[in-house]
């Protein structure tokens, strides 16, 4: 008689597509073999929909079974579920083609990621005022958890918007030697908005979502007094719109 | 018969009434119309995170009496409950103060690796060990009673010792939790191993069980010629399971009763048409009047 682990182990494997644990009755067990493989696709149709519908429903498919076995989902919680799968698209063979498609599931990956994300309030802009001069090179923001940056290859924002629109017309005139660009993604009260930044400001907001200090973000991007004034527009943009919850003074504080 | 009670949770209990299961695509319905439901139930997972999701469950919270059904908390693991899904758990528990929260009798993690399906346990006594250590773990962090549901499965283990209907009276004698009886997985699961249904119900102790579920099922032909049935949750209740429904109302009597529905969602009306279906057997056969609460 296998102890409880030991069965849950082989169970498992063989959902997996590992042999089957003895005496068990393949028939049987293909029924919740069927049940969480459809369930895991289905789940990564709904965090990747630009993706399910550029390769089609029978290719994802084949693309979730191949994904499904290499990365299980480590929680019981499907909506976190995928994070592996841009990077696996880039080393899928069949899909080698479609060079695009890894950067337009980073982008869906980081949609996702800010669809779910906790509710958390933003900083409360007025209160930044009371802190001391001296402080301020050592200030840093805590991002919000709904907010992320990415840098993309392609015009992978161009491709994701047209996909889902089925605006044909867009979907032609998207140009893949354009070149790569900065994407701000963020929940917003109407739902997930992504938008462009130069390089300047996306490399900024990629510094200061790291946790990097405002001066240090600054003295690294700023060259110039025309750049300092853009990035500094682009800082009270980020805290109207939300972007931080928090702020740092020195590594010692504690959040504000 | 007993008299129709509520299963008294927190702020808002949970009527001895036909509740629905709330799915997303009816969420913006439920906000706008306000349908006459007497309570819902929703998957906590589906409510872990923030945004929209979690705007339109409080909402809805606001309005109806809400319980909290888990699937992921993998209470048969042998390896023991994920920390981190189980905080998630009372954190939603502590923001929707539901009247019931409820998970069921199977397993899904196993080697840190998650299977989207509850797994049938081998009924034996480590099983049981487990079970209901977990349950006393996961009543003691939610600070609440749970109820537990009877699976629906489709393969038995050959070292099977014990009858699923006394596993399930034991872990509710040793641990205190409540059994959530689902109708429907008990005639799926007796079709597919010659189980007698009413056996099943009349082993399950009455006092224990504070909700009932039903659904839809499946039959499906495998390959070999074996007729299965699947417990799909994608059509309207079977008649035998509505005749079972009924027994376990003259048996067991008035318990809060879910409509589930979860493959080829339909419109809500479809939902609300099963939902008066349920209420009519629970009015005809217990005198329950319409969303009684304590």
């Amino acid at each position: 008689m296998p102890a409880l682990r030991e069965l849950q182990r082989s169970f498992g494997g063989a959902l997996l597509g590992g042999p089957l644990p003895v005496g068990a009755d393949a028939e049987l067990l293909r029924i919740y073999r069927n049940t969480c493989h459809g369930t895991l696709t289905a789940a990564l149709a709904l965090s990747f929909p630009a993706v399910h519908r550029l390769v089609g429903a029978a290719f994802f498919e084949s693309c979730a079974a191949a994904f499904i076995p290499i990365h299980p989902p480590r929680r019981a919680y499907l909506n976190d579920y995928g994070q592996e799968f841009p990077a696996f698209l880039g080393s899928y063979g069949p899909a080698a083609v479609l060079s695009y498609l890894p950067e337009v599931a980073r982008l869906e990956w980081a949609v996702n990621r800010a669809l779910h994300a906790a509710d958390a309030a933003a900083l409360d802009v007025a209160a930044l005022s009371a802190i001391d001069p001296d402080e301020v090179p050592t200030l840093r923001f805590l991002p919000h958890p709904a907010v992320s940056v990415l840098n993309v290859s392609v015009p992978a924002d161009a491709i994701w918007r047209a996909v889902l629109e089925e605006d044909e017309a867009a979907m032609a005139a998207i140009d893949l030697t354009a070149g790569p660009a900065w994407l701000l993604i963020q929940r917003r009260a109407g739902g997930v908005e992504v938008q462009r930044m130069n390089e300047r400001g996306g490399r900024f907001a990629q510094r200061l979502c790291a946790g990097q200090t405002l001066q240090a973000a600054l003295d690294a991007e700023a060259d110039g007094e025309q750049a300092a004034a853009e990035l500094h527009a682009a800082l009270a943009d980020h805290l109207a719109c939300g972007r931080f919850t928090g702020w740092l003074l020195s590594p010692s504080q504690n959040p504000k | 018969m007993s008299e129709p009670h509520a299963i008294v949770g927190q702020a808002s209990p949970i009527p001895a009434a036909a509740g629905i299961g709330l799915r997303f695509p009816h969420h913006a319905c439920v906000l706008e119309a306000q349908p006459a439901v007497a309570w819902f139930e929703v998957h906590a997972e589906n409510y872990f995170g923030g945004g929209r999701a979690r705007q339109a469950l409080t909402a809805v919270r606001c309005n109806y009496p809400v319980s909290l059904h888990g699937v992921g908390l993998s209470l048969g693991s042998a390896e023991g409950l994920d920390l981190s899904h189980l905080d998630r758990l009372r954190d939603l528990v502590h923001a929707i103060d539901p009247g019931l929260v409820s998970e069921h009798l199977s397993w899904s993690v196993t080697g840190g690796q998650y299977f989207a399906d509850l797994l049938p346990l081998p009924m034996t006594e480590e099983a049981l060990e487990v079970v209901c250590r977990h349950v006393q773990q996961a009543q003691e962090v939610l600070g609440r009673r749970l109820l537990l549901e009877n699976p629906s499965t489709y393969l038995q283990f050959s070292h099977s010792s014990i009858p699923e209907w006394e596993f399930l009276a034991a872990v509710a004698n040793r641990t205190g939790c409540g059994i959530l009886c689902d109708i429907n997985n008990i005639f799926v699961s007796a079709s597919n191993h010659g189980w007698d249904p009413l056996r099943y119900l009349a082993a399950l102790p009455a006092d224990a069980i504070g909700e009932y579920h039903l659904a839809g099922h499946a039959e499906c032909t495998l390959e070999s010629g074996r007729v299965v049935r699947i417990d799909n949750h994608g059509s309207g209740v079977a008649a035998p399971v509505w005749a079972l429904y009924e027994e376990a109302l003259r048996r067991i009597g008035a318990r809060p009763t879910l409509i589930e529905w979860d493959t080829d969602i339909p419109a809500f009306e479809v939902l609300l048409d099963q939902a008066a279906q349920a209420a009519d057997r629970l009015r005809r056969i217990t005198g329950a009047s319409h969303a009684r609460a304590a």
